[in-house]
């Protein structure tokens, strides 16, 4: 324990029983206030200070069943609503603990330096994904029209099933998967390009379906997030005849913990 | 909950859905931040299987058979005689919702589907194929618990 002092600091204990364990949601400095949010099954999350930081944890049964839609959204509920009052280091989802005393001396107290790093470095940051789908028809006619080839082999095809066609097909779905994949590397390019100048660090994520054009996790200072939506606003203007862009966030800096 | 994809601002083309949308946060926690490491960490069997199948991408036949009819689905210039700008112009009044979809969209739909509906409004028309092609998603599904 620092000796800081926090207006509202808890008592930190956890009620554990047997076959309970410590849900972890991620790890904040330990000056960090509790957030009025509930966790994984409703419950209530703690912040376990150790040292210079915390970890933000609840009790869970340890035998239940995963119950994925509404874990996944308690994960993400509990991370982004700390990381709107500061910084936070997510933790993998799913990640449980046998009990406090292994999350203080397990997971805080062998990475302290590391964590006090990583939240520093994230002091004032935020973390948005950009998606950009293309227009399916918009973008296929394009690469139909594009390449005699392609829409020769798309001619010779349409008209006839799977089976009577299906060499003919791969063919034309390979050559499209090529012709999409190149204007993917040019798109994604202009995307970075127009937004780079209002970015700390971006992670480009992969993507495989027909419309995807991009997905970019971006770090965005605090300070700069009006002028970075506005440039992510003219750009979606800009490619609206070919493509939609989505931006979600503020969240959690989820892709920028420096794992992976 | 409902997946907002009206713009914020009047009149932007830029969507700023509710991050709370599940489909989101599958796509944004998954297989993200720090890892604890395995012993001392609980391990829950369930969980494993999730992150390690969405991390599968298929690149293979069966995808290209999707581009390909994908492709084909196209309607330029063969019925209506409409210009290519025309056809760009209609498809951006929801014409083109049809999506295919990798293995990552399989367990999405593995988590979304199910029990309690939550609105999630990205149904997808899957195109139809011959029954010896969802081997793919199959494998997904078993996952589910």
């Amino acid at each position: 324990m620092t000796g800081t002092d926090v207006m509202d600091r808890e008592p930190d204990q956890l009620e554990l029983r047997a076959g309970d364990g410590c849900y972890v949601y991620g790890v904040v400095p330990a000056d960090a206030g509790t957030v009025g949010v509930s966790g994984v099954d409703d419950a209530r999350v703690h912040v376990l200070r150790h040292g210079p930081t915390a970890a933000l944890v609840s009790v869970v049964r340890i035998e239940r069943p995963p119950g994925r839609r509404h874990d996944l959204l308690a994960h993400s509920r509990v991370l982004d609503a700390f990381a709107a009052a500061g910084p936070v280091v997510p933790v993998r989802f799913g990640s449980i603990m046998v009990d406090e005393e292994s999350v203080r001396e397990d997971l805080l107290e062998p990475r302290q330096d590391r964590f006090a790093e990583l939240l520093a470095e994230l002091s004032g940051a935020l973390q948005f994904n950009l998606q950009a789908r293309y227009d399916e028809a918009a973008v296929l006619t394009e690469v139909v029209t594009g390449d005699p080839q392609i829409a020769a082999l798309r001619e010779r095809t349409r008209h006839l099933s799977e089976e009577e066609s299906y060499a003919d097909r791969v063919r034309l779905g390979e050559l499209v998967s090529q012709q999409l994949s190149a204007r993917r590397t040019a798109d994604e390019q202009a995307i970075l390009d127009a937004l780079e100048p209002y970015l700390l660090e971006y992670r480009v994520r992969p993507g495989s379906a027909i419309d995807h054009l991009a997905d970019i996790a971006v770090l965005v200072e605090a300070s700069r997030r009006e002028a970075f939506e506005t440039a992510a606003e003219a750009l979606a203007a800009e490619m609206h005849q070919r493509a939609r862009l989505r931006l979600v966030g503020p969240m959690a800096p989820y892709d920028f913990v420096g794992e992976d | 909950m409902t997946v907002t994809s009206a713009p914020r601002r009047g009149g932007g083309y830029l969507e700023r859905p509710a991050p709370s949308g599940l489909k989101d946060v599958i796509e944004v926690i998954l297989d993200k931040g720090i890892v604890i490491d395995a012993y001392v960490r609980v391990s829950l069997v369930g969980i494993e299987l999730l992150t390690i199948d969405a991390r599968i991408v298929i690149a293979s036949v069966d995808t290209y058979l999707r581009f390909a009819e994908a492709t084909n689905r196209l309607d330029l210039y063969e019925k209506g005689g409409k210009d290519l700008t025309e056809v760009v112009g209609d498809m951006q009044h929801g014409g083109a919702r049809q999506k295919t979809s990798g293995a990552l969209e399989g367990v999405k739909n593995a988590l979304t589907g199910g029990g309690d509906d939550d609105g999630d409004e990205e149904q997808e028309s899957r195109p139809r194929r011959p029954a010896k092609k969802t081997a793919s998603r199959r494998r997904t599904r078993s996952t589910e618990s």
